[in-house]
């Protein structure tokens, strides 16, 4: 029944994708309802991610979505992971959208894309989090089961 | 928390129980337990809401945030926010907070009453019947009583208590007894379930009768192949002279007709399997020449071979000749016409049957020779009444472009002579021009003078012209 639910939430979500995005926010594969590709581009003037695109990957469990997906930027010849305080070089990103405590039932596809560009577009750091290296070298757990602690209200 | 929700999202009946305070649960469970009374007799699949097909847009204020489809048992939280009753349950497993705007949610108790008005707009919705092949659409209050009770494609329990496998209700009669049990086509044989009979008749059974989708002919389905490539006379096929150049490719009934009529590339088609079954004799003759060839060049080397061993005979009679050392040289010739009759007699009898073989291939291969000979001058005697033919029509094809020259250069010197007439004429008409005043002065008389001129003039014209044609004559 969960599985089914997610499947038909996701089917739902695909049929709306197909027929519009929000500016900026591109589907590029959805060939199954467990692992899709997006890429997504800041459409302000921030000069840190201007004319620049980011591969997205999502990938959802069968709880969705009363759980939230696994979302990371993937490293690729002409996508690059962006510099932000708190996206890590592997791709892996401290929101708190994204987490157990700050997810809902109520967002969709659509609305991370959207969250990770206002993240992007409101930073003016250029600079990796704190502890980057290690945390890359030393990580050795799933993005979901990471347990961040979410303590910027402005980045 | 999540212990009390447990078990209502287990069974929606449960829900109601903790809400049964409030006046409008209390008449929610009477028409669900009948409901489920229902059911329990056909036990009956119940209707995923989720998977429910919506005619017509809907709106977007009806629509669960969760699942993203019109409200199902709709729940109204204490900030106002409603969700369908089981996705609102599976969300605060997880957090005890509203998705929408994180408002704590303590205890069920804490949900609100719809308002009747956007209940009626949810039973109005329009949607289709889920089950495959029943095209049968109402609102949605309706779609659970239609399915449970009247929809002939709902699955329901096999008419055998035995048998635990479900069926479509329309093919669920007592009478027939378990649906599910085997037998075998009257057709072909082959074991099928009872559910399937009909589907295997229409579809995979080879004894079957199946009618052509072109001429409507009904045949056994195993021949529907054969028939739709050979005979049926509706089917699309080319003339069988396609090779030689015709383009015909319509209905096999109108080819048959047009092959009847007289294909204008018949001729040359035969003339093409004609050449063909020449070219197969000469490559066939060629072969044997390549195969006689090669026997030859075995036979000489075997030759090559038996004078070696000849000379090895030789051998053995040198000793003889050291018998007698004094008179060595007459005694080698007197010796050899001894030795050589045997040797000659034996290569003899041995070279005969060879001699014989190489004279009859000699004889076989002239004989082919021969043969190609004549089908050559054959071959060139075709050749050259094609020729004399396409010579005679071309000849005649000229002959009556030349007469057609000739009379054309006639009509042209003609009408060139009729040309220089009346431009002669008209040099005449000038040269009178400046006497017509002179004579108009006269009066009346020179003007009645004048009228009589003009068609004596015309009259000589007119002689000329037949002068001219009287010239016409020899000249043709």
């Amino acid at each position: 029944m969960s599985a089914q639910f997610a499947a038909k939430r996701l089917a739902k979500e695909l049929q709306k994708i197909n027929n519009s995005l929000p500016p900026g926010i591109e589907l590029v594969s959805a060939d199954n309802l467990e692992e899709w590709l997006l890429d997504i581009r800041v459409l302000d003037n921030n000069p840190l991610y201007q004319n620049q695109t980011y591969r997205l990957k999502f990938r959802f469990g069968q709880s969705y979505p009363i759980e939230p997906p696994e979302v990371v930027f993937v490293k690729l010849p002409d996508r690059p992971i962006p510099i932000h305080p708190h996206i890590y070089s592997n791709g892996i990103i401290c929101l708190d959208l994204l987490g157990q405590q700050g997810w809902s039932p109520v967002q969709n596809v659509e609305s991370v894309c959207m969250s990770l560009q206002s993240m992007l577009t409101g930073n003016t750091k250029n600079e990796r989090p704190p502890g980057d290296e290690e945390f890359v070298r030393a990580n050795r757990l799933r993005p979901r089961d990471i347990e961040f602690y979410y303590h910027d209200n402005n980045v | 928390m999540p212990p009390p929700n447990t078990p209502e999202e287990g069974v929606t009946a449960p829900t109601s129980r903790p809400t049964s305070p409030i006046p409008y649960r209390q008449a929610s469970p009477q028409p669900s337990s009948a409901i489920a009374c229902a059911s329990r007799g056909d036990s009956a699949l119940e209707i995923d809401y989720q998977s429910l097909e919506y005619i017509g847009p809907v709106d977007d204020t009806l629509l669960c945030p969760v699942c993203r489809t019109p409200f199902h048992a709709p729940i109204t939280t204490p900030c106002g926010h409603t969700f369908c009753a089981g996705c609102i349950n599976r969300a605060l497993e997880m957090q005890p907070t509203c998705p929408i705007d994180r408002q704590p949610i303590n205890k069920t108790r804490d949900y609100r009453r719809l308002p009747l008005i956007i209940k009626d707009q949810l039973d109005r919705l329009k949607v289709k019947c889920p089950n495959t092949g029943c095209d049968h659409e109402c609102s949605r209050e309706h779609i659970e009583g239609h399915y449970e009770r009247r929809c002939e494609f709902t699955l329901v329990r096999c008419p055998d208590a035995q048998c635990s496998k479900r069926i479509a209700r329309r093919d669920a009669l007592a009478e027939k007894g378990c649906m599910h049990r085997d037998v075998s086509c009257q057709y072909c044989d082959e074991a099928v379930t009872v559910v399937e009979l009909d589907t295997h008749y229409d579809r995979s059974c080879s004894g079957a009768t199946a009618s052509c989708t072109e001429c409507g002919a009904t045949m056994v389905r195993h021949r529907l192949e054969k028939h739709k490539s050979q005979d049926c006379p509706e089917g699309q096929t080319r003339c069988k002279w396609h090779t030689a150049g015709c383009r015909v490719a319509e209905k096999r009934r109108a080819v048959w007709e047009h092959e009847r009529s007289g294909c204008m590339f018949e001729a040359i088609g035969r003339l093409l399997q004609e050449r063909a079954e020449d070219r197969k004799v000469i490559d066939d003759l060629v072969g044997r020449l390549a195969g006689v060839e090669i026997r030859t060049r075995r036979r000489e080397q075997r030759r090559e071979r038996r004078p070696e061993t000849s000379p090895q005979q030789l051998g053995p009679a040198l000793p003889g000749d050291m018998t007698i050392p004094d008179s060595s040289p007459t005694a080698a010739t007197e010796l050899r016409p001894i030795e050589v009759p045997a040797v000659f007699l034996g290569e003899n009898r041995v070279w005969g049957s060879p001699e014989d073989y190489m004279l009859a291939q000699f004889e076989r291969m002239d004989t082919q020779i021969e043969d190609l000979r004549k089908k050559m001058l054959e071959m060139d005697a075709n050749q050259s009444l094609m020729l004399l033919q396409t010579n005679a029509r071309l000849n005649e094809q000229l002959a009556e472009l030349a007469s057609k020259v000739g009379v054309l250069n006639m009509h042209t010197t003609w009408l060139m002579n009729m040309q220089r007439q009346n431009h002669t004429q008209q040099r005449a008409t000038t040269t009178a021009g400046p006497v017509n005043p002179g004579m108009s002065r006269s009066g009346d008389a020179g003007a009645t003078r004048e009228s009589p001129e003009n068609p004596i003039r015309y009259n000589g014209s007119g002689r000329r012209n037949s002068d001219g044609r009287g010239e016409n004559p020899p000249r043709l």
